[in-house]
């Protein structure tokens, strides 16, 4: 069985607000302000892929592939994932190509994963990090014609198809779902990204990392210029958020408490 | 006349969905254009019987409709007959705007028919505006720490509205001009099926986003143990228990209690953050509480830059106390 699974580099999303900076041009974060890092549900989606090939280890052989769409140096983020143990990873360039957005990235990702033929699954995050675009996946899905079960936990193979452990706003589904299938993975305390081991990570360091680029994958590099463009940019702004936080003192933590109850009373909330 | 779909997928309609049609409203009157409802699967039937029940009034309204799109093959989880019933409807009817609330399966549904309507999509939306006759959408981007503005170039735009962002309507009329669309349903297209349901209470029966009072969680409460605490708070205040993600990821609570982001938002009068640091991917799911309470042994504790009142406490000092406050004054007040 064959299992690819997306990753994205992005700006870690846990600097500190007071370290955020936006471009010159107001489009996106400031370069630089950051480390780049993958993006956290796609984390989830490499442990979900992680534990299934593990659970399979006796009925059938499972292949991880990471894929990236993005320039050279998104290699890093395919390093952590062979790190991780993923069976191989590659690059898809997108230099010299359109914009990179959900459509485009999509319609790479089909190519790629028709090229990787046959494949069973493929796993993206529920949305990335940086832009909460949460498309991809579903586009994907679409552009293959495939399965697509969005907000996954956790996948177990069966005869023909997946079950699929699915987070809905009560809950949890358990999906049964044709194969092949796109899914896309949140969070759950199952799949908790593991760390990697010291000499995994050397070894991924120096692994190599096969390149695509745009015009192996697709014939018609125009038409994926024209699905660009839906959408633009126009500006981004920081939110203002500081308040002024009232403290809450007491020689006790009686005495706090009794000032807590007071000042909600205050504020005609209890 | 611009035309704005309101897409319902859900059984019931509540108040996100409210708040759809709220925020179409909205954009509808800075467009003079006209709101259309389209309900679908089993809400159709029940809003169609009873539109009381779900908050709304049909009446006849100039150009506003509403569609009603039953079939018996809409029940439960099967996204993809659900875009191939609203791929029928969207052959007839051509909105600018296609308006869904931010529901799991909504979200869902939504970015398979843009991509099928080869539609620009944006998720997760906080403010629309018209603007020389554009869409000027407001997203949240870079966990909360920027707001994006995205000018769709051409329609149809597909937009997921977020929960809590835009006020609902209240018991207002809907499109009286209404059609039962008839769908033709290919179940060779199933691809998928429900096998199980698990609900997940919340610990004091009342749901975390209707709640008025939230008692929330974070990495710093420790364990299972500390959360019975915030329960039996959230209990005598008449609220729920909200968690962060540390908390969820940590196995302490269910998933489903997780406000932020990529959890729930919550919108109550009283939100008390206990042992959460406030990253502002957890912050962006209370922007909308009227009074914030943090309780966290770290002063510079980002949540105390959001909190409208503070403490520098441990946890398992204060919240017994606070307990034993709370329950005098509740059995005060009845006395
Ligand atoms: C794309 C994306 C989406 C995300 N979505 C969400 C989301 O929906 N919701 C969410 O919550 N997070 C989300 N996160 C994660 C978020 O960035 C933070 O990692 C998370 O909110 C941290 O949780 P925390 O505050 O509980 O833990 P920590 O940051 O570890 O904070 C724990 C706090 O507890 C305090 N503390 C310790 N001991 C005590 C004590 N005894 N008493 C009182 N206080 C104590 C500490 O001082 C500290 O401030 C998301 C991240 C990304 C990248
Ligand atoms: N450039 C990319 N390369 C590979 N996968 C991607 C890329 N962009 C998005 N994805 C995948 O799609 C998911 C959702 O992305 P988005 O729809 O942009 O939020 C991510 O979590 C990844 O799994």
């Amino acid at each position: 069985m064959r299992v690819i699974v997306c990753v994205t580099q992005i700006l870690d999303p846990e600097i500190p607000p007071g370290e955020f900076r936006l471009n010159a041009e107001r489009t996106a974060a400031a370069e630089g302000i950051g480390q780049l890092v993958m993006s956290i549900f796609d984390e989830n989606a490499v442990e979900v892929a992680l534990q299934l090939r593990e659970r399979m280890i006796e009925r059938e052989p499972v292949e991880v592939i990471a894929l990236t769409v993005g320039p050279p140096s998104a290699a890093d983020v395919l390093r952590r994932a062979l790190s991780l143990r993923a069976d191989r990873a590659i690059l898809i360039s997108s230099e010299g190509g359109p914009v990179l957005d959900g459509v485009v990235v999509a319609s790479l990702l089909k190519a790629a994963v028709e090229r990787l033929h046959p494949v069973d699954l493929v796993l993206c995050g529920r949305e990335t990090g940086d832009w909460h675009g949460g498309q991809v996946g579903s586009f994907l899905a679409e552009a293959l014609g495939w399965t697509c079960v969005t907000f996954v936990s956790r996948i177990e193979a069966t005869d023909g198809g997946f079950l699929m452990r699915r987070q809905s706003d009560e809950g949890w589904e358990i999906v049964w779902a044709a194969r092949p299938a796109v899914a896309t993975i949140t969070n759950e305390e199952t799949n908790v990204p593991r760390l990697p081991k010291v000499r995994d990570t050397m070894l991924a360091a120096r692994a190599p990392i096969p390149m695509w680029t745009i015009p192996e994958l697709v014939s018609d590099v125009t038409g994926l210029w024209g699905a660009n463009g839906r959408l633009q940019v126009r500006e981004l702004v920081i939110p203002g958020t500081s308040k002024a936080c009232e403290w809450i003192e007491g020689e006790t933590v009686t005495e706090k408490a009794v000032h807590l109850v007071r000042a909600l009373r205050e504020r005609r909330i209890l | 006349m611009r035309v704005i779909l309101v897409v319902l997928p859900t059984p019931e309609v509540g108040r996100s969905e409210r708040e759809a049609i709220g925020a179409a409203r909205a954009l509808a009157t800075a467009f003079a254009g006209e709101v259309n409802v389209a309900l679908v699967g089993p809400a159709a039937e029940s809003v169609a019987e009873r539109p009381e029940r779900a908050g709304l009034t049909l009446e006849a309204s100039a150009n506003a409709r509403t569609f009603f799109i039953a079939h018996p093959m809409l029940r439960g989880y099967a996204p993809e007959l659900y875009v191939s019933a609203l791929e029928q409807l969207l052959a007839t009817v051509r909105p600018d705007v296609i308006l869904f609330p931010g529901r799991t399966i909504a979200l869902e549904i939504a970015p398979r028919l843009a991509y099928r309507l080869g539609a620009a999509m944006v998720t997760d939306v906080i403010g629309l505006q018209a603007e020389d006759g554009a869409v000027v959408i407001t997203k949240p981007v870079y966990g909360g720490k920027a707001h994006a503005m995205l000018v769709a170039s051409r329609p149809p735009v597909v937009v997921c509205v977020r929960p809590r962002a835009f006020d609902p309507i209240e018991g207002e009329i809907v499109g009286g001009d209404t059609t039962w669309v008839e769908v033709a349903l290919d179940p060779s297209l199933e691809r998928t099926r429900l096998l199980e349901r698990i609900q997940e209470e919340s610990a004091t029966g009342t749901a975390l986003e209707e709640a008025q009072i939230v008692v929330s969680g974070g990495r710093g409460i420790g364990g299972p143990e500390g959360f019975r605490l915030l329960e039996e708070l959230a209990r005598w205040l008449g609220g729920a228990v909200g968690a962060s993600r540390a908390a969820c990821d940590a196995g302490w609570v269910p998933a489903s209690w997780q406000i932020g982001q990529t959890g729930k938002k919550v919108a109550p009068d009283l939100y008390l953050a206990v042992g959460i640091s406030g990253a502002s991917q957890h912050v962006v799911g209370i922007s909308r509480a009227k009074c914030i309470v943090a309780i966290n042994t770290d002063p510079h504790a980002p949540i105390f830059k959001v909190a409208d009142l503070g403490i520098v406490e441990a946890y398992e000092n204060i919240i017994p106390v606070l307990i034993e406050e709370v329950k005098r004054l509740r059995v005060a007040g009845k006395a």
